[in-house]
Parts: C-alpha cells; sequence; structure tokens
C-alpha cells in the first residue's frame, strides 16, 4: 500500500502538462499575484501568495523536469520531498483559496495560477489532505447525490410544498423537454424562491424544461475538492438523466462552480462532447429578453448592486447579460467600484464554504466586501449564485449590516414579470 | 511565528552577505595577478620614485610667466572659458590642496571617528533593551521608506568605495598592484563613479521626501544634545527621530547636495565650466565625500551593532516596545496612546506587523 | 592566456548551451503539449492568445496602485537593458562582428550614459524590493537571486570597462557574459522567452470563455 506521499507525488507527477511547464518556467517570483488576492491582503500573511499555494506542484515539476531540480537531486543536494510539502499545504490551498482565479488576471508573465492550484489539489486530495467538511460533502454527494445529503424523497417533498404555496407548475422527469434545469441543495433547502421563479418565468416566456427526480445535484464536489475520479462520477450522472430525458440544453442554475463545470470543465473531465447544449441561467433569460420573451414591468427603486460570482463573470464569461437583465427594471444599480472581470470574491468559493475551519479566515477577508458595499451604501445586493448568497447573507450578519437585503437575480426578475 | 520571523530574516542576511561577498569577491580576485606581477618585478620597491629636486634654468621666466602670485587673464581673439590665461595654475592649486591637506587630513578624520567608534564600543559594549524584547511590535517606516534607504545606502557605498580608491589608491593600491594594476583599477572605478553619482542624486532626492516628516528640529532636540542623546548613560525623551537622526537627516540633504553639484559640474565638465569652478567643486566634493563617509561610519555603529533592535526599522520595518519605549518614548506614546511609565501592552499577537490596525499589509508599491 | 580562453573556447561553449538551451526549453514545454478543449468556446483562442501577449504588459487598473514600483524598477530595468544590449556602441561592433555581419546606428555617448543609469537604477530597486517585500521574501528562490547578480555583474563589469582602454576589464565582461549565457537556460531567467507561451496559453483559456484576460 503506498504512502501518503507517494500517492500525492504520483499524481502531481501526471498534472505537468505544456501550460504547467511553461507556467512554472516562466515564474520570476514577482508576488504581483498577492496584491490581486483578498486571502493575502486581508490576512496579511504572505503565505496566502498564490504562487506560493502551488508549491508542492511546482517542487515535484522542479525534481521532475528540470536539469537544475534532476542535478540537485541526484546529487543529494536538494532536501526530498516529505510528507508536511503536501498536509502543511492543505490549509494554504482548501482555506486559504476560493480559486477566483483573479491572480490568473495580474500575473505579468500570464500564469493561471488557479489552474495551477487546481492541479495541486488534485495530489492533496490523493494524499488524502482534504479538509473534513469537504471531505464527507464528497461522501455524501456520492452516496445521496447531494452534499447536503439531500434525497429524491426530500427534493419531491420540497417541490409539492412549493407548489402548493407559490401555485405554480414544475415539471419532473418531463422527457423531450427544451430545458433541463439542474439544482443546487442549497437552491432547494435555503432559496426555493429561485426555483418558482423559474417556473413563473418559464410559464409566461412559453418554455418547456424539466427537472430530473433521479440526478438533480448542479454542484460537483469532486471539482471543489480536486478529485478528478469524484467529478467524473457526478457528471457521469447529470450527462445520464440529460441523456435519457433527451432534452437540448441544460441549464446550470444560481450556482459559480457548476456553471465552469458542466460549461467548461465537464466534457474534459468527462473526455468526450456533451450531447447537449449547457447555459448559465442568466444567459437564457437574457436571450428570452432579447427574443421579447421575457417582459418585465414596473421598477425597483432602490439603490442596489451587484456581486458578481467568480466562476460566472471572470471563469465563467457571464459579465454582460445580468446588468443588461437588470437594468430593465432597476432604477437605482451602482456598481462596486472593482467589479466585473476583476471583482471581489465572496470568499466562499472553491470549496471553503463546506470547510468550517476556514469560517474565521472567510469572515476576516469579507471585509473586503464590507468595505465595498459600505463606499456603495446601498440597501439591495443581488447576486446569482446560491453559495456567494449564503456567504454574503453570513458576512453581512457578522459585520452588523443587516441594513443590506441579499436577493437572488432570478426571484428579482420574477417579482417584475408582466 | 517566532521562529519563522527568525528564520526569515537569517536567510535575507545570509542571501544579501552572499551577494555582497561573491561580488567582492569577483571584482578583487582578476587583481591578484597584478598583485603578483608588481610584487614580483619589484619586491619591497613597488613604489613610485619621486623626482630628484633639480634647478630649472629659465625658472625665474617660468615663474614670471605662470603669475605665481595671481591669476593673468590676457586678451584673446578665442573664444571660450579660460581662453585668456596662459598658463592655468587653478588645477595646481587644487593638487597641492589634495595631497598636502585632503587625503592626509581626511585620513585622519576618517581613521579618527572610528577609532573613537571602536574605543566607544570596547567601553559601553551593545545598547541592550531594558527589559528585554517585550515581542510587541511597532510599525516604525514603510515598505518605500526602506527600499529608498538601502537603495541610497547601497549606491552611497559604491560611490565612497571607488571614490576612495580614487583618493587614497596612489599610496595605497599602487604599492600592491603596481602602476599597471593600479591604471586598470583606477580606470574601472573611475567609469563606475561617474556612473552611479546621478543615482545618488536620485536616492537623496526620494530620502528628503520620505523622510522629511518628522525631521525637523525643535527645542526638545536641545534637550538631546545636552544630555549626550544617553550615549553616556541615562535616559533622554525623544519623538520618532532623535535629535542625533535628524542631524544625520540634514548633514546628508546638505552634504549629499553639494556631492551632488559638485559631481554634476565634475562629470559635466565638458559643458565649458573653467578651471577654477572644477577645482572648487573637487574640492566641495572631496570634503562633503569624507564628512559623510566618517559620519556614515557611526550612523551604521549605531544602526547595527551599537543598539540592539534598530537595524529592524530598515529589515522588518517594524520595531519592538522596548527598543521604543528606550529611545522614542514621545514617538511610543504618540503610537500607542499610553505613557511610557506603564508597563507592558495588552497582549497583540507575537510577530505580526500590526501597528494600529491596518486593514491592508503595509506593503503597497 | 585567460583571455585567450575567454575569447576563444569559452566564447564557443557559452553560445552552444545558449542557443541550444534556450531552444531546447521552449520544444521541450511545447512538445509536451496540452489536451484538445472539447467545451464549445464563445470566443475564439488565437486572438484571445495574441491579445493577452499585449495586455499583458500594461497592469491592470484595479492592482496598478499596489505594484507601481515593481512595474516602474520593472520597465527601467528591462527596457533599459534591451537598449544598452542593442543600441551601444561596443555591442553593435561586437554583433557586427561575431554574429551578424551587419551593424545599425549606435546610441550617442551620453544615450549610452543615461540608459545604463536607468538599467542600473531598476535592477538595483527591483532587488532591494525583492528583499524586503514579505511576499518576495517568501517565494523568492536561489535561482532568483543569482539570476539578479549575475546580471549586475554583467552590467557592472560593462560599467568598468567603459573607457576601452582595459583588456582586462573587457575580458571580465566578456567572461560574466559568458557565465550569464551558460546559467540562462537552466533559470527562471527563461521567462524572457516563455512568457509568451505562457500568456498565450491562459489567454486562449480564457478567449475561449468571452473574458478578456
Amino acid at each position: 500500500m503506498s504512502t501518503p506521499l507517494e500517492r500525492g507525488v504520483e499524481t502531481l507527477k501526471a498534472q505537468i502538462d505544456a501550460r504547467v511547464e511553461s507556467y512554472f518556467s516562466s515564474c520570476t517570483g514577482c508576488g504581483v499575484c498577492a496584491e490581486a488576492c483578498l486571502f493575502y491582503l486581508e490576512s496579511g500573511d504572505p503565505r496566502y501568495t498564490p504562487i506560493y499555494k502551488t508549491e508542492p506542484l511546482r517542487k515535484v515539476w522542479k525534481n521532475e523536469h528540470t536539469v537544475m531540480g534532476k542535478l540537485a537531486s541526484g546529487l543529494g543536494m536538494s532536501r526530498p520531498m516529505t510528507e508536511a510539502d503536501l498536509s502543511d499545504w492543505e490549509e494554504l490551498v482548501y482555506d486559504g483559496c476560493s480559486m477566483c482565479s483573479r491572480c490568473s488576471m495580474v500575473c505579468p508573465v500570464g500564469i493561471d495560477i488557479a489552474y495551477l492550484i487546481r492541479k495541486t489539489k488534485e495530489g492533496l486530495a490523493a494524499a488524502g489532505f482534504v479538509p473534513e467538511g469537504l471531505q464527507t460533502a464528497g461522501e455524501r454527494a456520492l452516496e445521496f447525490g447531494s452534499p447536503m445529503g439531500l434525497t429524491e424523497k426530500s427534493l419531491r417533498n420540497a417541490i409539492s410544498a412549493l407548489e402548493k404555496e407559490e401555485g405554480v407548475s414544475i415539471p419532473i422527469d418531463v422527457e423531450g423537454a427544451e430545458y433541463l434545469c439542474m439544482l443546487s441543495s442549497a437552491e432547494v433547502v435555503m432559496y426555493s424562491e429561485y426555483i418558482s421563479a423559474l417556473a413563473r418565468i418559464f410559464e409566461a416566456a412559453g418554455v418547456t424544461w424539466t427537472i430530473s427526480s433521479k440526478y438533480f445535484e448542479a454542484t460537483n464536489t469532486g471539482v471543489q475538492k480536486g478529485d478528478s475520479r469524484l467529478a467524473r462520477q457526478l457528471l457521469e450522472r447529470v450527462v445520464d438523466v440529460a441523456t435519457e430525458l433527451k432534452v437540448k440544453t441544460l441549464i446550470s442554475p444560481e450556482c459559480g462552480h457548476a456553471y465552469t463545470t458542466f460549461r467548461w470543465d465537464g466534457p474534459n473531465i468527462l473526455g468526450r462532447e456533451f450531447p447537449f447544449k449547457v447555459v448559465h441561467i442568466l444567459e437564457l433569460l437574457d436571450q428570452l429578453r432579447a427574443e421579447g420573451k421575457l417582459k418585465t414591468t414596473g421598477s425597483f427603486d432602490e439603490r442596489l448592486t451587484y456581486h458578481d460570482p467568480c466562476n460566472i463573470c471572470r471563469r465563467g464569461g457571464v459579465l454582460a447579460q445580468p446588468r443588461q437583465l437588470l437594468n430593465q427594471f432597476a432604477t437605482n444599480f451602482v456598481e462596486m467600484d472593482e467589479h466585473g472581470d476583476m471583482n471581489w470574491c465572496c470568499g466562499g468559493g472553491g470549496g471553503v464554504s463546506s470547510n468550517e475551519r476556514a469560517e474565521p479566515l472567510r469572515l476576516k477577508v469579507f471585509n473586503i466586501k464590507k468595505r465595498q458595499l459600505e463606499a456603495l451604501n446601498v440597501s439591495t445586493l443581488v447576486t446569482a449564485c446560491s453559495n456567494c448568497r449564503t456567504m454574503l447573507e453570513e458576512g453581512l450578519e457578522h459585520y452588523d449590516m443587516e441594513n443590506v437585503e441579499v436577493i437572488g437575480l432570478t426571484e428579482l426578475i420574477a417579482d417584475h414579470l408582466e | 511565528m517566532a521562529a519563522e520571523s527568525r528564520h526569515k530574516k537569517n536567510r535575507v542576511r545570509a542571501i544579501v552577505l552572499f551577494c555582497v561577498f561573491s561580488l567582492l569577491f569577483i571584482l578583487t580576485v582578476p587583481l591578484i595577478p597584478y598583485a603578483i606581477d608588481a610584487y614580483a618585478v619589484n619586491p619591497g620597491q613597488a613604489r613610485v620614485e619621486p623626482l630628484a629636486a633639480l634647478e630649472h634654468p629659465a625658472i625665474n621666466l617660468w615663474n614670471d610667466v605662470r603669475q605665481r602670485d595671481g591669476r593673468a587673464q590676457g586678451l584673446t581673439q578665442v573664444q571660450g572659458v579660460d581662453a585668456g590665461v596662459l598658463i592655468n595654475k587653478a588645477g595646481e592649486d587644487w593638487r597641492q590642496f589634495r595631497m598636502g591637506q585632503l587625503a592626509p587630513y581626511g585620513a585622519w578624520f576618517m581613521g579618527g571617528i572610528l577609532g573613537a567608534i571602536v574605543l566607544y564600543y570596547m567601553v559601553r559594549g551593545t545598547q541592550r533593551m531594558p527589559g528585554g524584547r517585550t515581542g510587541v511590535r511597532l510599525q516604525r517606516t514603510s515598505l518605500n521608506q526602506r527600499v529608498a534607504h538601502w537603495f541610497t545606502a547601497g549606491v552611497f557605498w559604491l560611490l565612497a568605495v571607488t571614490g576612495l580608491i580614487l583618493l587614497y589608491g596612489r599610496f595605497v593600491l599602487i604599492p600592491v598592484l603596481g602602476s599597471e594594476g593600479f591604471a586598470v583599477t583606477a580606470s574601472a572605478s573611475k567609469e563606475m563613479h561617474n556612473l552611479f553619482g546621478p543615482l545618488f542624486i536620485l536616492g537623496v532626492l526620494s530620502m528628503f521626501v520620505l523622510f522629511i516628516r518628522g525631521n525637523g528640529y525643535n527645542l526638545g532636540d536641545l534637550k538631546w544634545f545636552a544630555k549626550g542623546g544617553g550615549m553616556f548613560g541615562g535616559h533622554v525623551n525623544a519623538g520618532k527621530f532623535n535629535a542625533g537622526e535628524k542631524t544625520w537627516f540634514w548633514l546628508v540633504m546638505i552634504f549629499g547636495t553639494a556631492l551632488s553639484a559638485s559631481g554634476l559640474i565634475l562629470v559635466l565638465a565638458g559643458l565649458g565650466f573653467g578651471r577654477e569652478v572644477l577645482s572648487l567643486s573637487h574640492v566641495v566634493h572631496g570634503i562633503s565625500a569624507l564628512l559623510l563617509i566618517s559620519v556614515s561610519f557611526g550612523h551604521i555603529y549605531l544602526g547595527t551593532i551599537g543598539v540592539e533592535g534598530t537595524l529592524d526599522s530598515m529589515t522588518d520595518g517594524s520595531v519592538d516596545a522596548a527598543w521604543a519605549k528606550a529611545h522614542h518614548d514621545e514617538w511610543y506614546s504618540e503610537m500607542t496612546g499610553e505613557t511610557s511609565d506603564v508597563q507592558g501592552v495588552a497582549g497583540e499577537e507575537h510577530g505580526d506587523t500590526a501597528g494600529a490596525g491596518m486593514a491592508r499589509p503595509d506593503t503597497a508599491g | 592566456m585567460f583571455e585567450q580562453l575567454v575569447d576563444g573556447i569559452f566564447w564557443d561553449i557559452a553560445l552552444v548551451i545558449f542557443f541550444v538551451g534556450i531552444l531546447w526549453r521552449i520544444i521541450d514545454v511545447i512538445r509536451r503539449g496540452t489536451r484538445v478543449d472539447l467545451s464549445a468556446p464563445r470566443g475564439s483562442g488565437m486572438p484571445g492568445a495574441m491579445m493577452a501577449n499585449i495586455r499583458g504588459f500594461f497592469p491592470r487598473r484595479e492592482i496598478a496602485p499596489r505594484v507601481r514600483m515593481k512595474v516602474i524598477g520593472g520597465y527601467m530595468f528591462h527596457i533599459g537593458l534591451l537598449a544598452l544590449l542593442f543600441f551601444a556602441a561596443p555591442h553593435i561592433k561586437f554583433i557586427d562582428e561575431y554574429i551578424t555581419g551587419f551593424s545599425w546606428t549606435a546610441m550617442p555617448y551620453w544615450g549610452f550614459v543615461i540608459t545604463a543609469q536607468i538599467a542600473f537604477a531598476g535592477l538595483i530597486l527591483l532587488w532591494i524590493h525583492r528583499l524586503l517585500h514579505p511576499v518576495t521574501q517568501l517565494i523568492s528562490r536561489r535561482d532568483d537571486h543569482i539570476g539578479a547578480v549575475l546580471v549586475f555583474l554583467v552590467m557592472l563589469t560593462g560599467c568598468m570597462a567603459l573607457a576601452e582602454i582595459s583588456t582586462e576589464l573587457r575580458v571580465f565582461h566578456r567572461f560574466t557574459v559568458e557565465l550569464l549565457m551558460i546559467y540562462f537556460p537552466f533559470s527562471a531567467l527563461m521567462h524572457a522567452f516563455l512568457f509568451i507561451p505562457s500568456r498565450a496559453y491562459s489567454g486562449a483559456t480564457f478567449g475561449r470563455r468571452g473574458v478578456n484576460l
């Protein structure tokens, strides 16, 4: 049986491709990445420097792929890797990084540092150095199909309760519908207004849609954990139900990493193209608006701003759509100073929100968001990711800023349907 | 955390020392063949032979022409600076001053200061922090201030070493390297000195802008001087910068400006400065340099082994509270809101650069 | 004797290691390849790759105030060094004689001096900044310091030989250049070439998603 160190190092070796080689060969240790990272800036701890978080992968690359590295280890001049080289990085990578990719945007030599961190996670996960919260979420996802442990029965109960309360119709397992809506467990449990909003919008727009009872979960703990095998297993389930239901397009809900997983990384994780298209709900809503199928009425006059979820804007490319949608009815929409592709992360992405140990750090780095909101003096904060929403609400409560209400964009649009 | 920051400090120190020594090593090793040559050719006799004193037959004529008693300016069609002076003795005046006064007195002055420092250290030793380190840190300098300081200091030392080679090389290096070896050294030193000179101007300007705040004299400084700055025992009150530091600041500004101005005149001699202006510039340049070099010995001593905890302000940027209380009590009170009589500060985290609750690390720039 | 070695065999060895080493490093990166991206692109990768290479020269507005010294020092050093290398008269003469067989107009002497001062100031500022900033204190490796010191030595020995009156000083300068050429392909100095594929890979990835890196 191999040791954690051996498993970790072997997995890291397998991660090295042309991009990894190019990136590590170009890095001059300039430290500019740190000046974009919310974990470094708010904590002042240089260990949260983005490129420093990739040390385990860099050490393996150096030892295996560089002349200097191979010479040094061959001559016994360099310190061999130890388990501490992996375990000491668990906190830095899982607690101190939300994979927001802001660092990738600023590196002068063009290193996609978030890409390297994702690969570093593969090694740490293989060695077993994963935070407990994330580990159990992954196990629940594998067993129940939901990291929160939601079963098909709980889903059906929640859906029928919603139908009764809101007077909407939520189709389940409808074969041949145009759209398959994936959901995050958080939306089912905490933000079910998203689901009823969908029902109202789609009915008004004349769009056929469905949810799958067999597998509804949009989130992918495998991606957050850095466990490609788990990521693949969870994705296969999604592709299976989408194929079975013969849908044309899969809708990624108000969830950040679900979008990047389905839309951008998914086909590469599975090694094949999907037999269906993938859109984010905001993309679809904006498309319906442009086609004249989504009409809004009235106005929302309270001072509001929009928080860009990192995986949707910077990593996903959905920047203009939420603004075009909001501008249909919001009369007092102001932007945060750093928004769009250089937004500040809510602090909870990449699995940080599932990691209880990371809570103090996460709340500390929320100060950046807090300052952004204080500068704007808004009463409403709109977002399009249920994870961001939870993080924002928790952060605002922690800092006694309960005068700011957090609301989902889809829900807000449905409230203004004609 | 303490072990980590000590380890980090040692690492930085090791890197700096490695770089400085490898630089010194690489620059001096090529001169060894010259030294060997010079010694082999003239063992014990590698000296410049002084010219024998001879009486020139036309010496009276030439003394008159040179008008040794005064400067004779003639009328001439030729345009240009000093064109009307047949034989210019301003350069000779400078040479006499340089060889007879500047070099020897400068050497005595530098040696004297160095000796006084060594003596002082032998008697007083390193001034420790009363009560030892508390572990509580106060932010004293910003990153920009530290970068500007080391930039200026590094360039100053490069200029000082090359300048001293140019001034004293004839006496100190020719016996060791021989004339040819020294010619190479002097040429290299002159080129380096001329190139790095303007960088010193940049350094002095940046130091002025970044350190002017807090360096104005006030009445309390008189008291500080009267008490000898606490160098001979006892406690003196001081703000962020004590009177000694302020004096060093103003010395650097005044004599640094003098060095810069005279240096620029000398290096841009081609622009048409007269011999007298150039000679005067040389005098100013030499005196300013020797003065600053000598006082810098004191600055470096006090900043390193002389007073424990001082170097932190220029490396880490923060200092221990005990150091602040001992040497800059008024500044300590401003920073913490306490009087220096109060012992111990309510527990802040050890090793962090926490000052007055900064939202972001003070490392922008 | 040393002069003959430096002007002769050392130069040949350094030249070979320099060019072959750089070529080999670049090929080694590219040959490893990346998997074809199977997701449906929103935008095109190639313009993304090219634009990332251009935009990478300008720091983003959002972080510009925090990285001012690094950017200014960095440009002072890099542009200064480039100008010195290719537009200083002694270098042009050397390149003409030993490499290209043709020459071009050199900078005037005063331009050479000012450029050298800018390059030195940039390099010294950057190196001191690297030693004092807590982030670079943590992430800087031996390689980064050796590279900085070697480049500084090359520049310093060049400055020392400026009067062009001494063979020894010229040879010393050439020797440090040869040391740098041998060290170059195995160090982080390779960023001088590999920043192009790095920016290209990232630019293409983000470009396909419709995001401008």
